[in-house]
């Protein structure tokens, strides 16, 4: 059969044909011309949602479909290794609906630039890794960041211990998770809108727990469905936590004070280590 | 020749590029969404112009509606492999222009089954192959056949306005008529005739 004149067709056919292709035969297809790849991005509302993760460390970028079933790994091999790293994303941005997921790779020197050009073009992220130390280029990085980062499903940040270290957060993500968050503290906590908090190695303690729980009870932290917090500083004969000591609220139901949500509380000890971990699951009340 | 389709036994007439006319039936036709949306509901006065289309290009592609009239119900893109016998036959034995002619019209009269074969039917060309093996398979047009095909894709678009502005008349018209009360009818034709006889009685 002679070549076929794949850009004489008619462009809801053209969409039809790219929405039967996988994601690595797009991606090799856009490749054949510039014009090819023209009409593939045109068609870019009506792609698959994908997946992109980016390992800065390893310069290669993957993509994969939500259900996970398809995925395409891209590496590039450019002299000018950041040109080539940010130009395949912007390709791959131009051609699917992407969401970025980027993990630990803050080591990387692409990162930095890499998270920057994805938050001025308003990328959406599944997962994002950052770094905070308090250093010059991360406290850049934050102010960049911090003001979007509703485009964040799930933020995780890894921070020093510092204790004048203070991160304004001008917007949340959905779902937040701090790996030593010292500097987490109880105003961080009350004005936070995330839906599922994570604190590890923090600082809070009984009196702050009181405080979130009875906060919570009068109907603040309205979005809140997972508070977890591991902390040194929950102990058993500590201050009372709604009356009660953290054993004592192991498997404990508690509800709002109109008894519109409820939750359970699930409170651990670890020996070794000495601390109480608290779970709070909270569920929504069918009335 | 054409009535409005109550029933799968009426026939439509098609009119080709060509000028030729051919019968169609009212059950194949209706899997033209196009067609739904411009004649169903109120016929066609004479042909049914789809002239931007040649006399084979329109017979296969209507072959493929009479074929599937009696096949179950549409139901979303099948795979290439879950075609029938007499589906791949009808494919294989196209050549690569009659292809390209039948995707363009099945496309204009909206005939999702039809259309969502072709297009698998291109996917599974280039379905496996990495970029240099899908650059064998296809013709990348130069600058000029690209311009030439808009032009042709606002043609399309002017003609088939043309036959939406003679449906929309056609449809004027039968809403007319059926609008006018027998009695206002009569009364009209009398008070015609009337002033036929006095113009006559004046001369």
């Amino acid at each position: 059969m002679p070549p076929l004149p794949l850009l004489r067709l008619p462009r809801l056919v053209l969409g039809e044909v790219f929405k039967s292709l996988n994601i690595g035969e797009k991606i090799q297809l856009s490749f054949c011309s510039k014009k090819v790849s023209t009409q593939i991005n045109n068609a870019r509302f009506y792609s698959q949602k994908v997946i992109v993760v980016l390992d800065c460390l390893n310069e290669k970028i993957n993509v994969h479909s939500e259900n996970n079933k398809e995925t395409f790994e891209i590496t590039t091999f450019w002299k000018n290794h950041r040109g080539g790293f940010l130009s395949v994303i912007r390709n791959l941005l131009k051609m699917f609906q992407c969401k970025i997921s980027i993990s630990n790779n803050y080591n990387s020197d692409l990162f930095q630039p890499t998270i920057s050009m994805l938050f001025d073009l308003q990328v959406e992220f599944k997962k994002l890794t950052i770094l905070l130390t308090g250093s010059k280029d991360h406290n850049l990085l934050w102010n960049q960041i911090s003001k979007k980062l509703e485009l964040v499903d799930d933020l995780k940040i890894s921070s020093v211990p510092d204790p004048g270290f203070r991160p304004v957060f001008i917007s949340w993500p959905q779902t937040i998770n701090i790996w030593r968050s010292y500097w987490f503290n109880l105003e961080y906590v009350l004005t936070c809108t995330c839906s599922r908090i994570t604190l590890e190695l923090s600082n809070l303690g009984n009196k702050d727990l009181d405080e979130i729980l009875k906060n919570w009870k009068a109907g603040g932290l309205p979005n809140l469905k997972h508070l977890r917090v591991e902390s040194q500083r929950i102990t058993n004969n500590g201050m009372a936590i709604l009356g009660m000591a953290p054993m004592e609220l192991r498997e404990k139901e508690i509800q709002t004070d109109d008894g519109s949500k409820k939750a359970t509380i699930n409170t651990g000890y670890q020996i070794f280590e000495m601390f109480f971990q608290m779970l709070i699951y909270q569920s929504v009340h069918v009335a | 020749m054409t009535s409005p389709a109550s029933s799968s036994e009426v026939k439509y007439l098609i009119e080709s590029s060509e000028g030729n006319t051919f019968d169609v039936s009212g059950a194949a036709l209706r899997q033209s969404n196009t067609f739904n949306a411009m004649f169903l509901n109120i016929g066609a006065d004479g042909p049914i112009p789809f002239t931007d289309y040649n006399e084979a290009t329109l017979k296969k592609v209507f072959e493929y509606c009479e074929h599937s009239v009696n096949e179950e119900n549409y139901s979303g893109p099948k795979h290439q492999d879950d075609l029938s016998k007499w589906d791949l036959n009808f494919f294989n034995e196209m050549d690569q222009k009659m292809f390209i002619d039948v995707i363009n019209a099945s496309n204009f009269l909206d005939i999702e089954r039809l259309t969502s074969y072709c297009c698998e039917r291109i996917a599974r060309m280039l379905r496996g192959k990495n970029t240099q093996e899908m650059i064998k398979v296809i013709t990348l047009p130069t600058a000029e056949e690209l311009e030439a095909k808009q032009k042709v894709e606002e043609k399309k678009a002017a003609a088939a306005k043309k036959v939406a502005e003679k449906a929309a008349e056609t449809a004027e018209k039968t809403e007319t008529l059926e609008e006018l009360p027998v009695q206002q009818l009569v009364q009209t034709t009398r008070n015609k005739l009337t002033r036929k006889y006095l113009s006559f009685s004046n001369e």
